[in-house]
């Protein structure tokens, strides 16, 4: 075999950015504390301080229509 | 999920009237069993590339079962597989020029449509060649994100009915693709997903991988498309069960416990398969599968891309890297234990095709 493909991401073209890992991360940390259901997920992303993209806290407008763009 | 299938003939160069050896298309020659065996199975459906890699007006070639193909779109996009040996005087076909419905070779011009047969001669007009369809072309069919081709044994082989996984094909379950290669013979791919047992010991230090116990009991269990090999005393812990499917195309199928970490939606679903491209190397196809809709369907999926994805890599790199390093006679003396059961029987089930195939090739003189 010429060149052996040996590619780790396949599932998106460029890197995430920082606000995506960002994200990413806020949220693992509020899976991992066994989180899993809306509400609960909404409010532990503000309690961490982060906003949703139009600078104003998440509710569950804003993050579904955030999950659905990023998730697509 | 499956878009257009184009109906090609198994194999091609019927001479009517001629008593002739049977041999395996796109060889030329009879093969025996275990040959057969390295190089794959005939007879069924096989994943062979990834559909992004075929763009519109791209000839790509691809070793597969140890044979050469040229994959290329005709005009309407429908994906085509000829066998990359011209009919003059074999020159690679990918090297020659993609005409639309045809390609060009690139040695004397020759023109080949995608069914195989030669639609003109240029440099000799009228030449009986025209007409003649003399390269083996493919069955092909795209889904799930691949390009799937029926290989047959021999040119009388008949295309089986093409049908996906059903996770694959489930609007329920949402999925990603990977596509890889590895220097590892096919058959060694097969016996280390029938071997959930080395999960909790290659896997330990994994993602998703790291949970129950380091022993345990198996059984076999039939189903009406295969077998499950599974552990009689732990489910949903680690890689505990795995299921071998023998439908259109052999598979597994399996699922592993995530970490509170990757979000709502429980277990992950992962459908494998694994294609020769030849008796050393594997075309290797992993879809990562969840079931979950709405908003869990879109935090997964967006979690994927950012965060897990890499982590499945790293897992499928620790198989990949294990498997390599084996030496290429390691399935001989081994010392098989009570784990091994699913990796013993799936090697019989290999085994019996291997000499059917054989069988059918050495009966083929009439
Ligand atoms: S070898 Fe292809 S045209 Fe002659
Ligand atoms: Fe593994």
């Amino acid at each position: 075999m010429p060149e052996q493909y040996l590619e780790a991401n396949q599932s998106r073209v460029g890197p995430p950015n920082p606000y995506e890992l960002k994200l990413a991360g806020a949220l693992s940390e509020i899976f991992a504390s066994g989180s899993h259901e809306l509400p609960a997920i909404i409010s532990g992303l503000n309690n961490l301080g982060l906003n949703a993209p139009d600078g104003h806290p998440w509710d569950e407008t804003r993050f579904r229509s955030e999950m659905r763009r990023l998730g697509e | 999920m499956t878009t257009a299938t184009a109906s090609a003939p198994a194999g091609a160069g019927v001479r009517a009237g001629r008593a002739k050896t049977k041999t395996v298309v796109g060889t030329r020659r009879q093969l025996d069993a275990s040959e057969l065996a390295a190089t794959g199975l005939r007879d069924r459906w096989y994943p062979i590339y990834p559909s992004r890699f075929v763009g519109p007006g791209d000839m790509v070639k691809v070793r597969r079962l140890g044979v050469d193909w040229l994959l290329f779109r005709d005009a309407r996009g429908q994906i085509r597989m000829l066998e990359d040996r011209c009919p003059h005087r074999s020159a690679p076909l990918s090297v020659g020029q993609h005409l639309g419905d045809r390609v060009a070779c690139k040695y004397h011009g020759v023109q080949v449509n995608g069914d195989g047969t030669v639609v003109s001669v240029p440099g000799m007009p009228g030449c009986a060649l025209e007409g003649k369809t003399v390269t083996a072309s493919l069955a092909v069919e795209e889904g799930a994100d691949m390009i799937f081709a029926f290989m047959p044994l021999t040119e009388d082989s008949e295309v089986t009915e093409f049908k996906l996984p059903d996770r694959l094909d489930n609007p329920e379950v949402s999925w990603f693709s990977n596509y890889a290669e590895w220097n590892s013979p096919w058959r060694f791919y097969m016996d280390n997903v029938l071997d959930p047992m080395h999960g909790a010991f290659l896997h330990r230090d994994s993602h998703s991988m790291f949970g129950g116990d380091t022993s345990a009991r198996f059984r076999i269990r039939e189903t009406d498309r295969g077998f499950f090999f599974e552990k009689t005393d732990q489910r949903g812990k680690n890689f505990d069960w795995v299921e071998y499917c023998r439908e259109s195309m052999d598979y597994v199928d399996l699922e592993i416990p995530y970490a509170d970490s990757a979000g709502p939606g429980g277990s992950f679903g992962i459908v494998g398969m694994s294609t020769p491209i030849d008796a050393h190397t594997s075309a290797v196809f992993h879809w990562r599968t969840r079931t979950v809709s709405d908003w869990e369907r879109d935090v997964w999926r967006f979690m994927y891309k950012t965060t897990l994805e890499e982590k499945h890599w790293v897992v499928l790199e620790q198989d990949r890297e294990l498997l390599e390093a084996l030496a290429a006679d390691a399935d001989k003396d081994e010392h098989l234990y009570q784990h091994d059961l699913g990796v013993a029987r799936i090697r019989r089930v290999h085994d019996a095709d291997a000499q059917k195939q054989a069988a059918i090739l050495s009966e083929g003189i009439a």
